[in-house]
């Protein structure tokens, strides 16, 4: 049971609890955890994951050379209708990531992972209004 | 950025062979400036980080050979290796943390991720409050990696005031 659904905003949502609920890492490549709502980054030899609802876009490229892109845009305060703005005072001082970029060697599976984030994105920001507008 | 490979640690430091030959890292214990352990998923983490700044990453580690290694860190190489705790949370906010040519991003006083300012190619001012790190994609490290970080951007708002007037950051 949730009890704070009232006073919860989406950036109260979180990815995981502990370090071994992660999915077993495959290889370094951009996975969805439909589960656990979260995208996870190879960064550095790690997957770093983070809760869908801090995803505000995401789009993908292709040049000339079949090399892929896909760039991801967090919330961050400031910008027009970001869930942040009503609890940014929450997290005064912070920095935040904004944007991250990756090269692929595959299309077909940055395109997939680009579909699932909007999907995976669109359901949970579905579910989040309608619990904050039972709560008012 | 992920290489298969032998480590040997031995009382002299630790060596580091790719499998199959080529490339290999060596740091001798008197290099060393300080050794962490982060527990990541399924596996345990290495963190050696030489005085010229570099920093060398192992996976692979059962908890038992945690336990033993920073034994013998300690008994042989008088260095006494460091808990680093990850952050799964998801969040996208946190702190900037500057070590050597290590950037790390804190969520609540946990290292979410760590990147090397050694590969970064170019930084970039965007407006009062965003700094654009560009990466070098070394595409014969890279070899394994499937997607490969290019470029990550910060927000730093006017309420940071970690920051405030330095041009040059990171």
């Amino acid at each position: 049971g949730d009890t704070r659904s009232s006073a919860r905003t989406t950036t109260d949502l979180i990815a995981y609890k502990n370090v071994n609920d992660l999915p077993p890492p495959k290889a370094m490549m951009i996975q969805i955890d439909q589960k656990n709502e979260a995208v996870l980054l190879p960064i550095y030899g790690i997957m770093v994951p983070f809760h869908v609802a801090t995803i505000r876009t995401v789009s993908s490229q292709q040049d000339t050379n079949r090399n892929c892109y896909i760039r991801i845009i967090f919330t961050v305060p400031g910008t027009p209708f970001s869930p942040h703005d009503t609890n940014s005072m929450k997290h005064q001082g912070a920095i935040y990531l904004k944007e991250v970029s990756f090269r692929s060697k595959d299309p077909r599976h940055i395109s997939e992972v680009v579909g699932a984030i909007k999907t995976l994105r669109r359901q949970v920001m579905a579910r989040e209004s309608e619990r904050a507008e039972r709560a008012t | 950025m992920q290489n298969p490979g032998q480590l040997k640690i031995y009382s002299g430091g630790i060596l580091w062979k790719k499998q199959g030959g080529g490339k290999a890292v060596e740091v001798d214990k008197a290099d060393i400036a300080g050794v962490t352990w982060t527990k990541v998923p399924r596996t345990n983490q290495l963190g050696v980080r030489s005085k010229d700044g570099l920093c060398y990453k192992f996976i692979g580690f059962r908890d038992p050979d945690v336990a033993s290694l920073t034994n013998f860190f300690q008994t042989n190489c008088g260095i006494t290796p460091e808990e680093k705790q990850l952050s799964v949370s998801g969040r996208n906010w946190g702190e900037v943390d500057l070590n050597g040519n290590m950037l790390a991003f804190l969520v609540g006083q946990k290292q979410a991720f760590e990147v090397s300012l050694a590969d970064v190619s170019q930084t970039q001012m965007q407006g009062k409050n965003d700094v654009i790190l560009e990466f070098h994609v070394d595409d014969t490290t890279g070899a394994n990696e499937k997607d490969s970080l290019m470029e990550i951007s910060f927000h730093i708002p006017n309420s940071n005031t970690q920051f405030v007037g330095d041009e040059n950051h990171p």
